[in-house]
């Protein structure tokens, strides 16, 4: 078994007609044993990006704090919020910093991107364990989980998808797959990413 | 000198019986039919051997039987179940019913316990009570009865989909209503095409062509949104099930 | 036939210049010596009666067993050698086992007799690499009912392999009276215990002890609960209603 099944875990994220959202389950495990069900993989970074971390817990964790670590120092050092695109180019560059002794982690992130116009556009983007990145138009996957998340997203997913339709289909997507997959689930969260807000929705799903 | 390192060092050499030719099948039971579909891809490693190997078999008028995994295993173990039910037919002078052939496939398979037949089956069709049924077998012989299956290459990719989509998984009916036990025929012709499309779309070993078959309980005819899809149908011996095939282009890339 | 012995009386499978296999005939004949059998065909399922020959007051009758079970949905009942006929149960009764196992379903009666009747013939010399064989044909003849898919069958079998389904049959010693006796009565909308007192009854005909629960056996094969012999307690109870 890969050290990127170790901890078990599964991260969706979906665009839709002006608004993302980024979606997780709550499994921590080592190996087969389910250690806790309240492990949160997606991580705010600003108020309109949200950074999901898969693979190995540890990493995940040191990810998190190492990402906040230079967010924070953007933000003082450029006085203005990052955008998506920039952060995931901060992602890719601190992951392939370790090119020979990676991460063991998988990111998706998701999040609003400003448009000259001053509107927003729906952006997500995914990254291999040593920052390789990958703009998707519909939808980003990953974790133990993530041939089944391509399946089934592949069957739901369709374009401009309203906050509460993507809501559905994110959450249907996650449950789906995560239910078939040994390694994650035992409830889930969904973030619905709209220019407004932000909204939090935790899932039960079935819990075994 | 004569090169020694041969005799002096131990040489090990393997040959490998087995290969993995790809490709994904897929079955649904409704409430009086049953839809068998694969995809034609057969492909060994990054190369496509052809885009139009059938995977699908019909066995006798109400049993169709789709085999995945190793192509030569599979095509070898059709042929020996269909000589199992030619000998049935003789000694027994009827056809082999739906549940009994499952459990022919099942000693069959369990006969090559220590060297199997690698190939995954799923088998379909109409059982003596006029249902729909749907057996699928791991490569030894374990089998169980079920509604719906995947298996082969795309199975992680469409099982939570027809978890979702067949069996309403993760999906609270209406107050006051509930959801149906089996689909339609329509419906579940229109999941099992975007089952393929999809797995055509983010598997490399699944995509070419698609071959569905139908088979209908006695009695049962196809319903008019079927019908205009223009399915071929097979010849059968009697007045009873009724056998049809669909088929449908697939990406080729 | 029987002042015309020849040598073709010793082989078990050479044919005589007119054509017949004399052991054979003989073991036919031999189920003439038999106890009388009856088999009876309802709608309702299958009846089989057989007389048992008390020869000794300090005979256990209850130890004589002339209908034997072949599976749920099958019994059979016999004359004549009938330590023959356990060779014949035990194949039976494999075969209808392995049926199960390998099919999921219960064998039809005319395949489990076609099985048996596979067997009759496998006498004579053994040729090379095959399994040893029977010195000589089966001396007893079957009376096979059960119920599958087609209803309730009756099927008779003798040494010659060959079989054939009966409405109602009677074989053994009594056979000939019993049979025109069977002709006459048998109809083919019969209850099942209208089935029970006829056996009986052919059976009291062609015995020379007074029938009673000890010297008959009644089995039956039913639809829903299957073979069954019928304890004396039963027996008796359908002696009474005679």
């Amino acid at each position: 078994m890969s050290i990127m099944d170790h901890n078990g875990g599964s991260v969706v994220a979906m665009a839709g007609k002006d608004c993302v959202a980024i979606a997780s389950d709550l499994r921590l495990g080592a190996g087969a044993m389910t250690v806790a069900m309240n492990f949160e993989k997606i991580f705010p970074v600003t108020d309109r990006i949200y950074l999901g971390l898969t693979g190995l817990a540890t990493d995940i964790t040191t990810l998190r704090d190492r990402f906040r670590y230079l967010v924070n120092m953007f933000t003082i050092k450029e006085s203005r919020s990052i955008e998506p695109s920039t952060f995931a180019h901060l992602v890719s560059s601190t992951l392939y910093s370790r090119r020979f002794g990676p991460y063991f982690t998988e990111p998706v992130l998701a999040g609003l991107e400003r448009t000259p116009s001053g509107g927003f556009k729906p952006y997500i983007a995914g990254a291999d364990l040593i920052g390789c990145l990958n703009f998707a138009e519909d939808f980003i996957v990953a974790g133990t989980a993530s041939d089944k998340l391509f399946g089934v997203a592949e069957g739901l997913w369709e374009p401009d998808l309203g906050p509460e339709d993507l809501f559905e289909t994110i959450s249907q997507t996650l449950l789906n797959s995560v239910d078939r997959d040994a390694y994650s689930g035992w409830g889930a969260i969904v973030y619905i990413i709209t220019p407004e807000k932000v909204i939090t929705r935790t899932l039960k799903g079935r819990m075994d | 000198m004569p090169d020694m390192s041969a005799i002096a060092n131990p040489q090990q050499r393997q040959f490998n019986p087995y290969a993995e030719n790809g490709g994904t099948i897929l079955a649904v039971a409704g409430a009086d039919f049953t839809v068998i579909a694969g995809d034609t891809r057969q492909s060994e490693g990054y190369s496509i051997q052809t885009r139009y190997a059938s995977k699908v078999f019909r066995l006798t008028d109400r049993a169709v039987l789709a085999v995945n995994g190793f192509a030569a295993d599979g095509n070898m173990f059709v042929k020996k179940v269909k000589q199992r039910l030619e000998w049935y037919r003789h000694n027994h002078a009827k056809d082999m019913p739906l549940r009994s052939i499952a459990r022919l496939i099942q000693t069959m398979l369990y006969a090559q316990r220590f060297f199997p037949y690698y190939v995954y089956n799923i088998l379909g069709g109409i059982e003596e009570d006029g249902t729909g049924a749907v057996y699928s077998f791991d490569p030894v012989g374990s089998y169980e009865r079920e509604a719906c299956r995947a298996a082969g290459a795309a199975q992680s990719l469409l099982q939570p989909f027809l978890d979702n989509q067949i069996y309403f998984k993760n999906q609270t009916a209406a107050r006051g209503y509930s959801h149906p036990a089996h689909l339609p025929l329509p419906d579940v012709l229109s999941i099992v095409i975007d089952s393929f499309t999809s797995a055509t779309e983010r598997h490399i070993e699944v995509g070419d062509g698609l071959e569905m078959y139908i088979v209908m309980a006695k009695g049962q005819t196809l319903p008019d949104a079927v019908t205009n899809l223009l399915p071929e149908e097979l010849p059968s011996t009697g007045d009873g099930e009724r056998v049809f095939v669909l088929k449908r282009d697939l990406k080729k890339d | 036939m029987f002042l015309t012995r020849s040598e073709y009386d010793r082989g078990v499978n050479t044919f005589s210049p007119e054509g017949r296999l004399f052991q054979v005939e003989y073991a036919i004949e031999a189920i003439k010596l038999g106890s009388t059998t009856v088999g009876i065909r309802t709608p309702e399922g299958v009846v089989l009666g057989v007389e048992k020959r008390v020869q000794s007051p300090l005979l256990e009758a209850s130890s004589i067993e002339k209908i034997m079970e072949i599976d749920t949905h099958l019994g059979c009942a016999m004359s004549g050698l009938t330590a023959d006929a356990r060779t014949m149960v035990d194949h039976a009764r494999v075969t209808s086992q392995n049926h199960a196992f390998t099919f999921d379903e219960r064998i039809k009666v005319e395949s489990v007799t076609q099985a048996v009747c596979d067997l009759a013939l496998r006498f004579g010399e053994s040729v090379h690499d095959e399994d040893a064989m029977m010195s000589r044909p089966f001396g007893v003849a079957l009376l096979i009912g059960g119920v599958d898919e087609l209803g309730p069958q009756l099927y008779h079998t003798d040494p010659s392999g060959t079989f054939v389904r009966y409405d109602a049959k009677a074989i053994g010693s009594g056979s000939e009276a019993a049979q025109s006796e069977l002709q006459d009565k048998w109809h083919s909308q019969m209850t099942l215990r209208e089935a029970q007192v006829l056996v009986l009854r052919v059976l009291k005909q062609v015995m020379e002890e007074k029938l009673d629960q000890h010297n008959v056996q009644l089995a039956q094969v039913t639809t829903d609960k299957g073979f069954h012999i019928l304890d004396e307690r039963a027996l008796k109870e359908v002696i009474d209603t005679m």
